[in-house]
């Protein structure tokens, strides 16, 4: 099933796809919420990509998040 | 099993036929409140959802009532993975499928995954190799659920990845592909409530409950039950063991080896099943772990 082989493709890249579809907007709205400001005047949302993007890469190298 | 064993007389078959016999009285109930518990629980949960989203329930209780939700999301599916509610070829075949397949849709757990995985827990207990539930194995409950986590990673080649890959199950294929659209799904619920202003919403309701809830099942569905999860066969590889937070506060798995010995005996069925089996299987010599507590404690 051709579809089954893009969603497989996908969870390769799982753990960035999570580091950028949910951990980089939670990272930036908890910032907001809890009024931590962003270094360099940068958007939350910024930092949020940032850290999402990273985690998310280490823990595809790693195969692993903890 | 050989006859040669004898225990007070008893041989093994006279055992076991007896034993048979006490827990056939616990056999063939329709488990209706593991229906409502199922459908009940998911419906709960799916209402906190609007609830919190207009403001009638504050978030950190939404957050709580989901933690319990997670929590208890498991054990319908798992009657239903017995085929306690309904059989193969009987008439409420839709019902089971329908309680395995919704109550676990807090946990994001696949009902026929868990159909298959645990199916060959149940032959292969404490197998280091073929156990699935293997990986919650640890010194302490926490050394268990971190196992237990890691084995829930993204790359996680471990025992539940293992078993499906092995298994020549003729559900496997679709086994497989319910459990990539659910967490798709779930991914994609989360990503779209996260991006639209609401992570912290999909947070605290579903993606940490879940979680949480799994630490808890794992703790005390498969680590408390089965620990050390050395030792193998019918009467050694989980035990009857006292829970430091009681029988509803551990979900009854105090009572995990009547499940073991008997798995289509109805979860609310095991204490009495217990009770009335306790003596024999004394005699049997199962692991009974209980610190001082007398045997008609239960």
């Amino acid at each position: 099933m051709k579809w089954m082989e893009v969603l497989r493709s996908l969870n390769d890249w799982g753990a960035v796809l999570f580091g950028v579809g949910f951990l980089a907007p939670l990272i930036a709205q908890t910032m907001e919420a809890t009024g931590v400001p962003a270094p360099f005047g940068w958007p939350p949302i910024a930092v949020g990509l940032m850290v999402g993007v990273a985690g998310g890469l280490v823990a595809k190298a790693r195969r692993s998040w903890v | 099993m050989s006859a040669a064993v004898e225990t007070n007389g008893r041989s093994d078959r006279e055992l076991t036929r007896e034993e048979r016999e006490i827990a056939k009285a616990y056999l063939g109930r329709v488990p209706w409140e593991m229906v409502a518990w199922g459908i009940g629980n998911f419906l709960v949960w799916l209402s906190l959802w609007p609830l919190v989203f207009l403001g009638i329930l504050p978030l950190w209780v939404g957050f709580l009532i989901a933690l319990v939700n997670c929590s208890l999301a498991y054990l319908p599916s798992h009657e239903a993975q017995h085929s306690i509610i309904g059989a193969e070829g009987t008439k409420l075949r839709w019902l089971n499928d329908v309680v395995g397949h919704v109550s676990t849709i807090p946990l994001v757990f696949p009902y026929r995954v868990g159909w298959i995985t645990h199916r060959r827990h149940h032959a292969y207990a404490n197998d280091p190799e073929r156990d699935p539930d293997i990986s919650s194995r640890g010194e302490t409950w926490w050394k268990g659920a971190y196992n237990s986590l890691r084995e829930r990673q993204p790359g996680s080649e471990g025992g539940y990845a293992r078993a499906m890959r092995e298994t020549d199950d003729p559900g496997r294929d679709r086994a497989l592909v319910e459990a990539a659209i659910l967490r798709t799904t779930h991914f994609a619920v989360l990503a779209v409530l996260a991006w639209s202003g609401f992570a912290i919403e999909a947070c605290l309701l579903w993606w940490l409950p879940r979680h949480l809830g799994f630490i808890y099942l794992v703790t005390f569905l498969s680590w408390a039950p089965h620990h050390p999860m050395v030792e193998r066969g019918r009467y050694r590889d989980t035990r009857f063991w006292k829970s430091p937070v009681g029988r509803v506060g551990s979900l009854w798995m105090e009572f995990h080896i009547i499940h073991h010995l008997y798995p289509k005996i109805p979860l609310l069925d095991t204490p009495k099943a217990w009770q009335a089996l306790e003596p024999l299987l004394i005699e049997r010599g199962i692991r009974d772990d209980r610190v001082n507590a007398s045997v008609s404690d239960h």
